[in-house]
C-alpha cells in the first residue's frame, strides 16, 4: 500500500504520534516546573496520570475523527460493535478490565521488588500510569471486550481500518513505557545518593520516556515509508 | 547423529583448565609474598644517633611493663559506660582504630606488629598454612633479650613460634563453639604472669567473643556478660599492686558485623576502639581521634626502646607519647619519619624523594629539632618544638599514604597466563555449544595431534622469552619447566578459538552458512548480558541480589504471560472471541500455582523477619521437603527421610532454637549426641536402600532400562544432600529448601510449553529456557539465603554441628554444602528432573530425541559455560580495575566468590557425570 502525505492514513499517523509526544513533552515541563520530583509518585499531588489520561483520550477521539469518512462502508458487525459503544455493559466491562490491569501492574511492581506494603500509593500510582500507557487506549477505542479480542485474536473482523492504524501506534506506545519502566529500576542499587533514584521516580520517568521513543520510532517508521514512496515517485 | 555423542569428558576437561587459569590469575593478582619481595636489606636499620652533626642518644623504655590487651572482634561500639564500666571509665585516652581489610584475625596481626598492611589473599591463608615472618615488633624484642610473655589465639604462635619466651596458647583456636574455656585459661595465665612480673610485653588475646558472635550474632544476649568477663580482667591488671609503672592498651583485631561475621569493609568490622591505661595519665581529651591499626608497631616500638620493624610504614600516636619527656617526644617523631624517609628513598628512588613536598617539610623539621637540641629552655623553643612536631607528622603521614599505596604488585605473567586459560576455555565451550557443524568440521571437541605439537614448541619459546625478560619470575627451575604445560595448553586452545572465530566472521565461500545450533531466546540472553555487564559496577556488586531478584522474577513472569496467552489464544482459535472472559479467567485460574509461586518467592526476601513463628516455620517446610522428597521415592526411603527430618527438628528443639518438650540442660545436652547420630543413621538407610538399585545382583531391574538405575541413584543423593542441608540450615532458612524444588517444578512446567512440536529446535529451546531459569533461581536463593558478596556473611556454625574439634575438612564440607546448597541442588533437581522427563515420554513421542541423551551433550556443556563465561569476563574486568578504589573492598572478595562457585559445580559435576559413566549403559 503507498502511503503519502497528503493520505487521511499517513495524516492519522502523524498527528497520533505528534499526540503522544506533545503529552510526554508537556508531562516534562511540569516535572521541571515543579522542581523537586518527589512528589511525583503521589496519587493527589501529581499531575503526571490526569495529563497521560487527557493524552490517550486525545488520541482516541483523533481515530474517531479520522474514522467518520469511513462509516458509510461498515460491515454489519463492524456497525453493531459501534453502536454498542456506550452502553452500560461495555463501559462496566472496560472498567473492570482497567481496573483488574492496574492490580495486575501492582503485583508484577511487588514481584519485581516494591515494597509489599508500604509504599503502596506509589505502587498504585506506577501501576495507573502503566495502565493508561498500556491498555487504555484500546480499551477506550474499542471496549473491554474488543480490547481482550485484539489481544488474543487473530484478526477480529469488527476492527475498522482507521482503528487498525491507531492500535498498531498503540503498540509501540505500550512496548516503549514498560521497558521503559522496566529498564527504569537500573539506577536503584547505584550509591549516587541523589533523591530521585527514590522508587517509583525512575520508574515512571523511564516508561514516559520509553513511550517517547517507542513514538519515535513509529514515527521514523511512517516517515520512511513515506519518503520512500516519495522518492520511487520522483524517479518514475 | 554427531550432536548426540556424550560431550561430559569434553566438559570436564574444559573446567579443569578453567579452574587452573583461575588459580594462576589469583597467584598473579594477589601474589603471596609481595612484602619479601623488597629485600630488607636495602633500608637501612637501626636507630640514628646524629641529627646534622648533633650527637642523640635514643631514650630508654617509657614503661616497666607492657601489656597489649587483644578482644578478638571487640568492635568500636562496644565498650561503653555500661557494658565496660571500669575499662570505661578508668582508660587516660580512647581512641579509635582503622583496621584495613582483610578483617580476619591472621592479617591484622601481621599489621599489628609489623606495621604494615596485608595482602588481601591473607583471608584464605587464615584459616589454615601461615607463613612465618621475617621481621617484626617481636623479633626486635627479642634481639635485646626482652622477656615476652603471651597466652591466647593459637594464631600468635604460628606466626611467632620462637619470639615469645612463654606462651600458653588455645590449642583449638578454630573451634568456634568454644565460649568460655579458652578465655579462662588466658585469664588463669595472666595472674600467673602478674605475679611473675619479669616480662616487658605481656600479650593477650581473648578470642569468646568473636566466636559467640559466629555462633550467635552481634545481638546475642552473652555479649553483654563477655564484655563483662574482659571488663573484670582489665580491673584485675589495673589494680594490682606489683605495677608501679606500667602501659596497657586494650584493643579488637577486627570489628563485627551486624550480623556477627567479620572479613567485609563496612565499619562496624574496620572500626576497633583503642583505650590506653597508665599510672600516671592526665584526663585529656575527650574527642574521639582516628588512627590507623598499622600505627601501632612503630609507636610501640619506640616506647619499648627498640628498632622500628623495617616494613612498617605506621605514623606515631601522639597520644601514646604524651607522657614522654619532650625530648624523647621529638627524638620519635624524628627516628619515625628518618625511617619512613628512607624506605621512600629505597622504593621511589633519591631524586623522586629530593624533589618532593614532603623532603622540605622534612629538612625544615630537622633543622628546627637541632635549633632545639642546641638552645634548650627559652620562649622560642616552644614555638620551634610544636612546629618540628608538626612537620615531622606531616612528612609520616604523606610517606605513609603513598608507600600504601605503592605496596601493591601484581605478577602480569601469571595474569597473562591465568586469563588466556580462562577467556579462551569458556570461549572454547560456548563455541562448540554453540556451533555443532563447526565443532565436527574443526575437532574441538578431541585432541590433534599435529596442533599440540605446535603449541608445545610455541610454549617452549614463550616460556623461555617471558623468562628472559623476567615477566615470569619464579622460585624454582623445576616450576619454571612445568610451566610450559599450561601454557602449551593455552596455546592450543587459542588456536582453536581463533579459527573458530574466524570462521565464522568470514563470509562462507565454499561451505554452506554455519548455523547456531541451539535457539537463544532474546529475554533470555538480554538478562544474561544485563546480569555479566552489571559486574563492571561497584555498587552492583554489593547489591547483586537486587539484580538477582529483578532479573529472575522477570523472566519468570515474562515465561508465565507467555504462557497465559498462548493457553488464550489455543483455546480461542475455535470459539472467535465469543466468551472470552470465561476462557481468560479459566486460564488464568489454571496459572493460580505459578502466581503463589510468585508471591512466595517474594516473601522469601523477608524470611529473615519471620524469627517470631520460626516454630511453626520449621515444621510446615520439613513437612513441606518431606512430601517434595516422598513423590519419588518408595515407602522405605521416604519413612527413613521423615525419620531424619524428626530428627533434625529435635536437634533444633534441643538446642532451643524452637519450641520443644522442656527439660533441664543437662539433659538437653545429653542427648543432642543420641540425635545426632540416629539422624546419620536415617541418612545411611536413605542412601543404603537407594543405592539397593545399582547393584547387579538385585533383579528388580534388570527388565527395566538403565536409565532408571541411573535416574534412581541420582535421586537418591539429591535426596541425602537435602536432608543434610536441611539440618545444616538456620531455622528459617529450612523453608528454602522445598521452596526451591517448588520453584524449579513450577517453573519447568511453565517452560514446557515452549516445546510445541516434536522437532529438535524446539526441545533443545525448551531446555535452553530450563537451564537459564535453573541458573537463575539457583542464584535468588543464594541470596536469599542471607549470602552476599562480602566475606562476612558466610555462616559458619553450621561446619561445627555435631563436631567437638576443628577438623578442617568437615568444616569445609559442611559450611560450602550450606552456602552453596541453592546452586548445588538446583543442578542436581535439572540433571534428575531431564531424566524423569525423558522416561515419561518414552513410548509417547517416539520421534523425540531422548532426554537423557540430551542431559550429556547439552545440558551439562551448556551450564558449564554459562557458569564460566560470566567468571571469565570478571576476570578480566579485575585486570581492568586494578587500581580502582574499592578494588579488595568489592571487587577482590566476589572473585573469590566466582572462583568458588566454579569450583563447587566442578565437584558437583564430577561426581554427577562419573554416574553417568558408570550407570548408563544405552545401547
Amino acid at each position: 500500500m503507498v502511503s503519502r502525505f497528503d493520505q487521511q492514513k499517513t495524516k492519522h499517523q502523524l498527528f497520533h504520534v505528534s499526540l503522544s509526544l506533545a503529552t510526554i513533552l508537556i508531562c516534562m515541563t511540569y516535572m521541571q516546573y515543579r522542581r523537586n520530583w518527589a512528589h511525583l509518585g503521589s496519587f493527589w499531588d501529581s499531575l503526571v496520570v490526569p495529563i497521560v489520561f487527557l493524552g490517550e483520550l486525545l488520541k482516541v477521539v483523533l481515530a474517531r475523527f479520522y474514522g467518520r469518512v469511513e462509516d458509510g462502508v461498515l460491515t454489519v458487525k463492524q456497525r453493531q460493535k459501534k453502536a454498542a459503544y456506550f452502553t452500560p455493559r461495555e463501559l462496566l466491562g472496560g472498567f473492570t478490565l482497567q481496573f483488574l490491569c492496574t492490580l495486575l501492574y501492582a503485583f508484577i511492581c511487588i514481584i519485581l521488588g516494591a515494597p509489599v506494603l508500604g509504599n503502596y500509593e506509589q505502587t498504585f500510582v506506577l501501576a495507573l500510569l502503566m495502565t493508561l500507557l498500556t491498555v487504555s487506549p484500546t480499551v477506550f477505542l474499542l471496549g473491554g471486550g474488543g480490547a481482550l479480542q485484539v489481544c488474543f485474536c487473530e484478526k477480529p473482523d469488527f476492527v475498522t481500518k482507521c482503528e487498525d492504524t491507531a492500535l498498531n501506534l498503540f503498540k509501540y506506545n505500550a512496548l516503549g513505557g514498560i521497558l521503559g519502566a522496566w529498564a527504569g529500576s537500573v539506577v536503584a542499587p547505584l550509591d549516587w545518593g541523589r533523591d530521585w533514584q527514590a522508587y517509583p521516580i525512575p520508574n515512571v520517568i523511564g516508561a514516559l520516556l520509553g513511550s517517547a521513543l517507542g513514538n519515535i520510532y513509529a514515527c521514523t517508521h511512517v516517515l520512511y515509508a513515506t519518503a520512500r514512496v516519495y522518492m520511487t515517485k520522483k524517479r518514475t | 547423529m554427531e550432536q548426540h555423542k556424550s560431550r561430559l569428558v569434553y566438559t570436564i576437561g574444559m573446567l579443569t583448565l578453567f579452574l587452573s587459569g583461575a588459580v594462576f590469575f589469583l597467584i598473579g593478582f594477589f601474589p603471596a609474598s609481595y612484602s619479601m619481595a623488597e629485600d630488607p636489606g636495602t633500608v637501612p636499620g637501626g636507630r640514628p644517633t646524629t641529627l646534622h652533626g648533633v650527637e642523640l642518644t635514643p631514650p630508654p623504655p617509657a614503661y616497666g611493663s607492657f601489656i597489649l590487651f587483644l578482644v578478638d572482634a571487640l568492635r568500636d561500639d562496644f565498650p561503653d559506660a555500661t557494658s565496660m564500666p571500669v575499662a570505661h571509665s578508668r582508660a587516660c585516652e580512647k581512641l579509635t582504630l582503622h583496621v584495613d581489610i582483610p578483617t580476619v584475625t591472621m592479617p591484622r596481626l601481621k599489621s599489628i606488629t609489623t606495621g604494615t598492611l596485608s595482602n588481601f589473599i591473607d583471608i584464605a591463608l587464615n584459616v589454615g598454612h601461615t607463613e612465618q615472618l621475617q621481621d617484626s615488633l617481636l623479633h626486635r624484642l627479642n634481639q635485646r633479650n626482652k622477656v615476652v610473655s603471651f597466652a591466647g589465639d593459637h594464631t600468635w604462635v604460628k606466626l611467632f613460634p620462637s619470639e615469645f619466651t612463654r606462651h600458653a596458647d588455645n590449642h583449638d583456636s578454630f573451634y568456634v563453639n568454644d565460649f568460655y574455656e579458652g578465655d579462662r585459661n588466658v585469664t588463669t595465665t595472666l595472674e600467673s604472669e602478674l605475679e611473675l612480673s619479669d616480662w616487658s610485653l605481656l600479650i593477650l588475646h581473648y578470642l569468646g567473643l568473636d566466636h559467640i558472635g559466629h555462633v550467635e550474632g552481634n545481638a546475642s544476649p552473652r555479649v553483654p556478660l563477655k564484655l563483662k568477663e574482659m571488663d573484670e580482667a582489665v580491673q584485675k591488671i589495673l589494680d594490682h599492686k606489683n605495677f608501679p609503672n606500667y602501659f596497657l592498651m586494650l584493643t579488637g583485631d577486627h570489628g563485627m558485623a551486624d550480623g556477627g561475621g567479620h572479613g567485609g569493609n563496612t565499619p562496624a568490622e574496620t572500626l576497633v576502639p583503642l583505650y590506653l591505661y597508665s599510672n600516671n595519665c592526665s584526663k585529656a581529651t575527650s574527642g574521639t581521634k582516628r588512627y590507623n591499626q598499622i600505627d601501632l608497631a612503630p609507636t610501640l616500638s619506640v616506647l619499648l626502646s627498640v628498632e622500628i620493624p623495617t616494613p612498617s610504614i605506621g605514623c606515631l600516636i601522639p597520644e601514646m607519647l604524651q607522657t614522654l619527656p619532650l625530648e624523647h617526644q621529638m627524638y620519635a617523631y624524628f627516628y619515625n619519619a628518618h625511617h619512613l624517609l628512607n624506605k621512600a628513598r629505597v622504593k621511589f628512588g633519591h631524586d623522586r624523594v629530593h624533589r618532593s613536598d614532603y623532603y622540605t617539610w622534612y629538612q625544615n623539621a630537622t633543622l628546627l629539632h637541632k635549633k632545639l637540641l642546641q638552645d634548650s629552655g627559652g620562649g622560642a623553643s616552644q614555638v620551634y618544638q610544636v612546629q618540628a612536631k608538626l612537620n615531622y607528622m606531616r612528612v609520616a603521614r604523606e610517606i605513609s599514604g603513598l608507600l600504601s599505596e605503592s605496596l601493591v604488585k601484581f605478577d602480569y605473567g601469571f595474569i597473562a597466563l591465568g586469563l588466556a586459560l580462562t577467556t579462551a576455555t569458556s570461549l572454547h565451550i560456548v563455541i562448540s555449544v554453540l556451533y555443532l557443524d563447526l565443532t565436527e568440521q574443526l575437532q574441538l571437541d578431541s585432541l590433534k595431534a599435529g596442533q599440540f605439537l605446535v603449541s608445545a614448541v610455541a610454549a617452549v619459546l614463550l616460556n623461555v622469552t617471558s623468562h628472559a625478560l623476567d615477566i615470569i619470575l619464579t622460585s624454582s627451575m623445576l616450576q619454571s619447566v612445568l610451566l610450559t604445560i599450561p601454557i602449551a595448553i593455552a596455546v592450543y586452545l587459542t588456536i582453536d578459538v581463533a579459527q573458530a572465530l574466524l570462521k565464522i566472521a568470514l563470509p562462507p565461500l565454499y561451505t554452506r552458512r554455519l548455523r547456531i545450533s541451539i535457539p537463544l531466546p532474546i529475554p533470555l540472553l538480554v538478562c544474561f548480558a544485563i546480569r555479566t555487564l552489571t559486574l563492571g559496577s561497584s555498587s552492583f556488586i554489593e547489591f547483586e541480589y537486587k539484580t538477582w531478584y529483578y532479573l529472575g522474577n522477570t523472566l519468570i513472569l515474562l515465561t508465565a504471560f507467555r504462557t497465559l496467552r498462548r493457553r488464550i489464544t489455543k483455546t480461542n482459535v475455535e470459539l472467535d472471541g465469543r466468551h472470552l472472559y470465561t476462557v481468560a479467567s479459566t486460564c488464568l485460574w489454571q496459572m493460580r500455582k505459578v502466581f503463589v509461586m510468585l508471591m512466595l518467592l517474594t516473601l522469601m526476601r523477608y524470611i529473615h523477619r519471620l524469627q517470631a513463628i520460626r516454630s511453626t516455620i520449621m515444621i510446615f517446610s520439613l513437612l513441606l521437603l518431606w512430601a517434595r522428597l516422598h513423590r519419588h521415592s518408595q515407602l522405605p526411603q521416604s519413612v527413613a527421610s521423615g525419620a531424619a527430618l524428626c530428627m533434625v527438628y529435635c536437634f533444633r528443639g534441643l538446642n532451643g532454637q524452637v519450641h520443644f518438650f522442656e527439660m533441664p540442660p543437662y539433659m538437653a545436652a545429653k542427648l543432642m549426641v543420641p540425635t545426632l547420630v540416629v539422624f546419620w543413621c536415617c541418612l545411611a538407610l536413605v542412601l543404603v536402600l537407594g543405592y539397593r538399585a545399582a547393584l547387579p545382583q538385585t533383579q528388580r531391574f534388570a527388565d527395566e532400562p538403565p536409565t532408571v538405575a541411573l535416574l534412581q541413584l541420582l535421586q537418591t543423593n539429591l535426596t541425602s544432600s537435602l536432608l543434610l542441608a536441611a539440618l545444616l540450615q538456620k531455622v528459617p532458612n529450612i523453608l528454602l529448601l522445598p521452596m526451591l524444588l517448588v520453584a524449579l517444578q513450577q517453573t519447568y512446567k511453565l517452560c514446557d510449553v515452549f516445546g510445541t512440536s516434536a522437532r529438535k529446535f524446539s526441545v533443545r529451546l525448551v531446555h535452553v529456557y530450563k537451564i537459564i531459569m535453573t541458573i537463575f533461581l539457583a542464584r535468588m536463593f543464594f541470596f536469599f539465603q542471607g549470602n552476599s558478596n562480602s566475606l562476612s556473611t558466610i555462616d559458619l556454625t553450621p561446619g561445627y554441628i555435631g563436631q567437638t574439634s576443628y577438623n578442617p575438612a568437615v568444616v569445609g564440607l559442611f559450611v560450602t554444602l550450606n552456602t552453596f546448597g541453592a546452586e548445588i541442588h538446583a543442578f542436581l533437581y535439572l540433571v534428575v528432573h531431564t531424566l524423569r522427563s525423558d522416561l515419561r515420554s518414552v513410548g509417547i513421542m517416539q520421534l523425540q530425541p531422548p532426554y537423557s541423551i540430551a542431559a550429556d551433550s547439552l545440558i551439562a556443556p551448556l551450564y558449564a559455560a554459562l557458569v564460566m563465561l560470566p567468571a571469565a569476563f570478571y576476570l578480566c574486568l579485575m585486570v581492568g580495575f586494578r587500581y580502582h578504589l574499592f578494588i579488595y573492598s568489592v571487587f577482590s572478595p566476589k572473585v573469590l566468590y566466582d572462583c568458588y562457585t566454579v569450583l563447587v559445580f566442578y565437584l558437583v559435576f564430577l561426581v554427577t557425570s562419573l554416574y553417568f559413566k558408570l550407570f548408563k549403559h544405552d545401547a
